[in-house]
C-alpha cells in the first residue's frame, strides 16, 4: 500500500475502491469486531435491562396521574398508560439507536482507534456506513430485548386491538423511522468527528425530540407557535401516526400516516445528501488540523 | 478543601459546552412536565395542596444537584486515577478534603440550574412561590442534608473505584432509581409493594418529602420534618463511617500493591 503524503492523498486513498475489500467483507469484519467488544461488556447489557425497567416505571406511574386515566387525540380515546408508553417507547428506542452510534464514534476517537479504522483501504464512507448499520441493528435488537421484561411486568396494552392493515402500516412507519435515524446518525457522526462532542450532540437532539414528539401528552397542549416548531421534527408526526395506527385504526391512506411516511423519507434523503456533501470536507479539515483522534 | 473546590470549578467551567448542555436539558425536562401538568393531574388525591407543576418543579430543580453530588466524588477519583494525578493528590490532601471540595464545586455550579429554572418558570410558566424566613432556613438545612447524604454514597462507591481501579457503573443506575422512585415526578403514594421498599431506601425520598412539606403545605408539619431529617442524618452518619473505613482500606491496598495510579 502506498503511504499517502498529503491530506488530499489520504482522502483520495480512502475513497478509492479498486484496491479495497468488498463492502460485504468490510461490513462483516466491523460486525464481528463490534460483537466481540460488546461481549466484553456483559454487565452493561444487564444494566440496560434494569435501566429500561426503571425508565418504564417512571412513565407508568406518571401516566397514572392523568385524570380518569384516559387521553383523547385524533378522534380516539385511549388509556393514558398505553398512550404514554407507545409514544415514549418509540422515541426511546429510536433515540437510543442514535446515541449508540454517537457514543461509538466518540469512543473510537477517544481511544485513537478511529484513525486506524478510517485509514484502512476499506474507505471512510464504507466505514461510516458499516459502523452506523451495526449500531442501528444492534441498538434496535437490544432495545427491543430490553423492553421484554417491561411488557411482562406492566399492563401496558390491556384490551388492545389492532387490525392487520393498521399493523402493516405501523411496521412500514417503524421502518421509515429506522431509516430516518440511520441517516440522522450518519450526519451526526460526521459532525462528531469534527467537533468531538458526540455525546453532547446526541443529548440535545434526544432532549428536543422527546419534548416535541409529545411522548408524555397530546400535542394540543402546545401553544400554536410551539406546535409549528414541533412539526419541524419528523418524529413529531411519526409518533402521532404510530399512535393513530395503534389506537385509532390508522392505515396508510390516513392523512397523518402518509404525511408522516413522506416526511420521514424526504428528511432522510435530505440528511443523506448533506452527509454525502460534507463528509469529505470534514475529514479533510480534521486531517489538515491534525485532530483526527484528539479529544 | 478550598483549593480543590476552586480547581474543580475552573476545570468544570473549561468544559462550558457540557455544562450548558446539561442546563439546557434540565430546562427541556421542566418544559416537558409543564405541558404534562396541563392535563391537570389531581394532586389533592395524594394530600398535596399544590398544582402538579409546583410539585414537580421542586423535584426536577433538585434532580440536577443530587445527580452531581452522587456522581462527583466517585467520578472525579476515577478520572484522577485514569489521568495519573491521584497519587499526587493523596500527597497533598486527605480524602475528606477531596470529597467535600469536589462536591462543593460540583453542586455550586449545578445550583445555577435551580435559579435558571426558577427564572424560566416565573417568566414563562406562571410559576410563583412565596416563602417565609423560617421556610428558607428549613430549605437550606434540608438541602445540605440531601447533599451530604448523596456525597457519602458517592464516597462509598469511590472505595470500590480506588480498590479495583475501575468504575463500577452502579452510580448511574442509582441515579436512575433516585430519579424514578424518590417522588420527583409523581407522589410516592402511587407506589405499592417492592417499589415502596425501593423508594424508602433512597435518601432523596425523605429529603423531598420534607421539602414538599415545607414549601407546598399550608402549615409546616414538624413531625414529618423531624422524622425525615433524622433519617437523613442516619444515612449520613452510617454511610459516612462505612465509606471512610472502606476508602482507607482501599487506599492502603492500592499503596501496598503499588497501583495508586496504575490503570
Amino acid at each position: 500500500m502506498n503511504v499517502p503524503q498529503t491530506p488530499s492523498n489520504v482522502t483520495q486513498q480512502f475513497i478509492q475502491e479498486n484496491d479495497s475489500v468488498s463492502l460485504y467483507s468490510g461490513l462483516q469484519a466491523v460486525f464481528i469486531r463490534n460483537f466481540k467488544i460488546l461481549w466484553q461488556y456483559k454487565f452493561t447489557i444487564i444494566v440496560g435491562f434494569v435501566n429500561t425497567l426503571i425508565a418504564a416505571s417512571l412513565f407508568y406511574y406518571v401516566s397514572l396521574l392523568v385524570p380518569q386515566n384516559i387521553i383523547r387525540q385524533d378522534g380516539y380515546v385511549v388509556s393514558s398508560v398505553s398512550f404514554i408508553f407507545a409514544g415514549a417507547m418509540i422515541v426511546d428506542i429510536s433515540t437510543k439507536i442514535m446515541m449508540k452510534s454517537m457514543n461509538s464514534f466518540t469512543s473510537e476517537m477517544r481511544q485513537g482507534t478511529f484513525e486506524t479504522l478510517s485509514c484502512l483501504p476499506f474507505g471512510l464512507k464504507r466505514y461510516f456506513l458499516s459502523e452506523i448499520s451495526f449500531e442501528v441493528i444492534y441498538g434496535l435488537i437490544i432495545s427491543i430485548l430490553n423492553y421484554i421484561p417491561v411488557f411482562l411486568i406492566f399492563p401496558l396494552f390491556i384490551g388492545f386491538n389492532i387490525s392487520w392493515s393498521s399493523l402493516l402500516t405501523l411496521l412500514l412507519l417503524l421502518v421509515c423511522i429506522l431509516i430516518f435515524f440511520f441517516s440522522l446518525s450518519l450526519l451526526a457522526a460526521n459532525f462528531t468527528i469534527l467537533v468531538k462532542r458526540g455525546r453532547e450532540i446526541s443529548m440535545i437532539v434526544v432532549g428536543l425530540i422527546h419534548l416535541f414528539s409529545g411522548s408524555l401528552f397530546p400535542l394540543d397542549l402546545f401553544p400554536e407557535w410551539l406546535r409549528v416548531i414541533a412539526y419541524f421534527s419528523p418524529m413529531t408526526i411519526a409518533v402521532r401516526a404510530c399512535r393513530l395506527c395503534l389506537f385509532g385504526n390508522g392505515v396508510i391512506t390516513s392523512e397523518i400516516v402518509w404525511i408522516a411516511i413522506i416526511a420521514l423519507l424526504v428528511s432522510s434523503t435530505l440528511i443523506i445528501f448533506l452527509f454525502n456533501l460534507s463528509y469529505k470536507k470534514i475529514y479533510n479539515r480534521i486531517r489538515e488540523k491534525g485532530t483526527v483522534h484528539e479529544f | 478543601m478550598y483549593a480543590i473546590a476552586a480547581a474543580r470549578v475552573k476545570m468544570s467551567l473549561s468544559y462550558k459546552s457540557s455544562y450548558l448542555i446539561v442546563l439546557f436539558l434540565n430546562l427541556v425536562t421542566i418544559t416537558m412536565y409543564f405541558f404534562f401538568s396541563r392535563l391537570n393531574p389531581d394532586m389533592a388525591v395524594f394530600g398535596i395542596s399544590a398544582s402538579y407543576f409546583e410539585f414537580v418543579f421542586i423535584g426536577l430543580a433538585l434532580q440536577f444537584i443530587v445527580g452531581t453530588s452522587l456522581a462527583t466524588v466517585n467520578g472525579s477519583i476515577y478520572n484522577e486515577i485514569v489521568s495519573g494525578t491521584w497519587s499526587s493528590l493523596l500527597l497533598h490532601f486527605n480524602f475528606a478534603e477531596y470529597a467535600i471540595g469536589t462536591t462543593l464545586a460540583g453542586t455550586f455550579l449545578a445550583s445555577f440550574s435551580i435559579f435558571i429554572s426558577l427564572g424560566v418558570s416565573y417568566a414563562f410558566f406562571g410559576f410563583s412561590l412565596s416563602v417565609s424566613g423560617i421556610q428558607i432556613a428549613l430549605i437550606c438545612l434540608l438541602f445540605l442534608m440531601i447533599l451530604l447524604s448523596h456525597m457519602v454514597i458517592s464516597m462509598l462507591f469511590a472505595a470500590f473505584t480506588i480498590y479495583y481501579q475501575k468504575n463500577s457503573g452502579i452510580v448511574p443506575l442509582l441515579y436512575q432509581l433516585t430519579k424514578t422512585f424518590s417522588g420527583i415526578v409523581f407522589p410516592i403514594a402511587l407506589l405499592s409493594g417492592f417499589p415502596t421498599i425501593l423508594s424508602r431506601s433512597l435518601p432523596l425520598t425523605y429529603g423531598l418529602e420534607a421539602l414538599h412539606n415545607v414549601i407546598l403545605s399550608e402549615s409546616i408539619q414538624w413531625e414529618i420534618i423531624q422524622r425525615n431529617s433524622l433519617v437523613l442524618i442516619g444515612f449520613i452518619i452510617v454511610l459516612g463511617i462505612l465509606s471512610f473505613i472502606f476508602v482507607s482500606k482501599s487506599i492502603k491496598h492500592s499503596k501496598k500493591h503499588n497501583k495508586v495510579d496504575w490503570y
